[in-house]
């Protein structure tokens, strides 16, 4: 069964080599894509339905159906900031929807900072070929398609 | 079985990036290679998802654990990885 998976952000998205870092960059976390995510402050979104298996200030992993994880980190090295910044709205172990507000933040404040708020959202474990649809080069709104998991 | 334990030296743990260098590096291993975190479940190394799940602390002590043929040196350059500060290799 296909998981469709949600922008976690409002912006462009970009593909995954696009992102400012060599390890996002090369797939190496997984495939999949990432948001340059608009400059407001706001909510972040769960990318699919499923239970929240992390929950770090900056980053999240979520698992739906049949054991798939989709990580969505929030902007590049902001696991430095050590929560700052970042507010939580759900606890780990929660059941979530698709577009579930998960954490709260400021793209602009990350980037202040000196970091890239850019957003990474991978599918973890995931073979390259079962990622498709991505919307690359194209503006999403929270909770449109970014990609499917075949 | 081969153990190993090791002080996880990433500053700030095994975040996304120190994560995906130690699976990738257990991935090509081409061993069956394992991870636990002191007093839990060892998870497969080879998958990211395990890996972050398990939120591996700076300082964190970690059994890796493998069988058979290799076990040895994929253990010790392992061991070797994750003792290093893997954030600071990346520049």
């Amino acid at each position: 069964m296909t998981l469709t998976v949600v922008s976690p952000v409002a912006g462009a998205a970009i593909p995954l080599g696009a992102v400012p870092d060599p390890v996002f960059s090369a797939a190496l976390v997984g495939p999949g894509t990432a948001v340059d995510p608009v400059r407001a402050e706001g909510t972040v979104v769960s990318p699919i339905a499923g239970q929240v298996a992390k929950l770090h200030p900056h980053a999240f992993v979520i698992v739906g159906d049949r054991g798939r994880g989709v990580l969505v980190h929030l902007g590049i090295d902001t696991v430095q900031l050590g929560g700052e910044g970042f507010t939580l709205m759900v606890d780990e172990g929660d059941d979530v929807d698709a577009g579930t507000p998960v954490v709260w933040w400021d793209p602009r404040q990350v980037e202040s900072g000196g970091r890239s708020p850019i957003c990474p959202v991978v599918a973890l474990d995931a073979p390259a070929g079962e990622i498709t649809g991505r919307a690359d080069g194209h503006h999403v709104a929270a909770g449109d398609v970014l990609f499917v998991w075949e | 079985m081969t153990e190993r334990r090791v002080v996880v030296g990433s500053a700030v743990g095994l975040h996304a990036r120190p994560a995906a260098l130690f699976v990738q590096a257990a991935t090509k291993s081409g061993i069956a290679v394992k991870i636990a975190k002191d007093g839990g479940d060892p998870v497969e190394a080879r998958s990211i998802l395990a890996v972050l799940s398990l939120d591996v602390r700076h300082g964190d002590e970690v059994i890796l654990t493998a069988d058979g043929a290799g076990a040895d040196a994929a253990l010790d350059s392992l061991t070797e990885l994750l003792a290093a500060d893997l954030d600071a290799a990346h520049g």
